[in-house]
């Protein structure tokens, strides 16, 4: 099953077009990675899946984009709401600094309206699980999210993003300014959260396309060169300029 | 576009020419062995014995590299194929000089019995043959050629044809023990020259893999309807 398909999708910012006729699905409850050089468009593409794109002056996108059967670009589609079910992370963590843990974790979902706070407190806690945080936490969850270590606040950001319950969550570049071992741990919950969630993920590092997903998109001048499954990107990849960037026979 | 892992293809350029160097060497190897047999040249089987040592050093040079760019350079897509098919080469061609030192050995163990001359021009074939397949396979590697590699089963075929008719002949030597003594040993040592035709066509299978991304059996014994 599909959860979201981008259809013949361009995208500019002002007169400069950066997408052209982008079409990708991403099936549900899968890890979708998104790669290519600097520039190739990567990051503007994951930020047309919520409408994030447009909310860069003088940015705009023409095509579809199909969360379901709805087309997220349709007149009359509420960017709030979009966002609310397809929910993004950031690449560096950027956790509300002086709020708790807690409040933290539940401050997107106490825009949406108001939650009792025995409730809140329990969907805070499902989302810190969720994001593999709660058992490093639960002893600080009165504690200010900057001081948590750059892994636990990125993991506290993926938790924020879940609370709200969405069916997508798109990450960009979600460990590139983390350690190696805060890196792998992100990883390894990219994998838990496959069980619940389609991750789509932005990363500049081909090694964890690698690891973590399943389909693996190639772009280059803002458009695909090539989508297939990882394994097959990796092992013998169908275009010959997939086949060179991922030997690193150009950069 | 600019080329970015200069130094980690080089490698696996050199890594190449290593193993290619290997193939010659043993290939070299199978022919002074049968030569030594056919001539009975007792130090020429003692130089092939010697001899092995350059294949080995080879071997394990090729392998200690590949392991080596597995680790720090993780390839993947065409240059991971080529590291696997390598790895793989490389362990059918130190068979290949392993099989020439049992050719040697068992020469070198009949010396002194009589021999049969119907037997030795199928195992003189039998070399000759196989030496043929090990260039072919060589040859299908340097130059990426599918079809060369693809054609190494039709060229086993006689090497298998020569095998399995070694017991007829050795059979016929059954009246005079010594000749049937020397004739077993050559059965065994048929043997050796047949398993080198096996290797060459895995060498072939290798490349179609590098080539193709596809890995299949190009002949599979227990399914020979398939082959």
């Amino acid at each position: 099953m599909t959860s979201l398909e981008v259809k013949k999708l361009d995208a500019w910012f002002g007169k400069t077009q950066v997408l052209k006729s982008i079409s990708v699905a991403a099936e549900t409850r899968s890890v979708t990675a998104i790669i290519g050089p600097s520039g190739c468009g990567k990051s503007t593409l994951l930020r047309c899946m919520n409408r994030m794109h447009e909310e860069v002056r003088g940015a705009r996108a023409e095509g579809e984009v199909l969360f379901g059967d709805r087309d997220i670009y349709a007149p009359g589609a509420d960017p709030v709401v979009v966002r609310r079910q397809i929910g993004m992370v950031f690449q560096r963590p950027n956790p509300f600094p002086t709020m708790s843990v807690i409040d933290n974790a539940v401050a997107g979902l106490r825009l949406t309206g108001r939650i009792p706070k025995a409730e809140l407190h329990q969907r805070a806690e499902t989302a810190l699980r969720a994001a593999g945080l709660w058992d490093e936490v639960k002893d600080r969850l009165q504690e200010p999210g900057g001081r948590l270590s750059g892994g636990q606040q990125q993991r506290l950001c993926i938790a924020r993003a879940l609370a709200v319950e969405p069916e997508i969550l798109l990450m960009d570049e979600p460990a590139s300014a983390l350690d190696p071992v805060s890196t792998l741990r992100i990883e390894e919950l990219i994998a838990e959260l496959k069980g619940n969630y389609t991750v789509i993920i932005v990363t500049h590092n081909m090694q964890q396309a690698a690891r973590v997903s399943d389909s693996t998109l190639f772009m280059l001048y803002g458009e695909v060169v090539e989508f297939a499954t990882t394994q097959k990107v990796f092992t013998n990849p169908e275009d010959r300029r997939t086949e060179d960037y991922v030997t690193g026979r150009f950069g | 576009m600019r080329e970015t892992r200069h130094a980690f293809h080089d490698e696996l350029d050199s890594i190449e020419l290593e193993v290619l160097a290997e193939g010659e060497l043993a290939e070299r190897a199978i022919g002074r062995s049968v030569a030594a047999l056919v001539t009975r040249d007792a130090d020429l089987a003692r130089e092939v014995i010697a001899e092995d040592d350059a294949v080995d050093e080879r071997y394990l040079s090729v392998e200690r590299r590949i392991l080596e760019v597995l680790a720090l350079q993780t390839p993947v897509a065409g240059d991971l194929r080529r590291l696997s098919a390598i790895l793989h080469i490389n362990l059918h061609l130190e068979r290949i000089g392993d099989q020439a030192v049992n050719v040697a050995k068992i020469f070198l163990s009949v010396q002194d019995l009589p021999p049969g001359g119907t037997i030795l021009s199928h195992l003189n074939e039998m070399g000759d043959v196989v030496r043929a397949m090990i260039r072919t396979a060589l040859a299908s590697l340097r130059d990426r050629d599918l079809e060369l590699a693809l054609s190494l089963p039709a060229m086993d075929d006689p090497v298998d044809r020569l095998n399995l008719g070694m017991y007829r002949e050795v059979a016929k030597l059954a009246a005079d023990p010594e000749m049937l003594d020397w004739g077993l040993r050559m059965n065994v040592l048929a043997r050796q020259l047949e398993r080198v035709g096996d290797n060459a066509v895995d060498i072939g299978e290798q490349v179609a893999f590098l080539l193709t991304g596809e890995f299949r059996e190009f002949t599979d014994a227990s399914h020979p309807e398939l082959g």
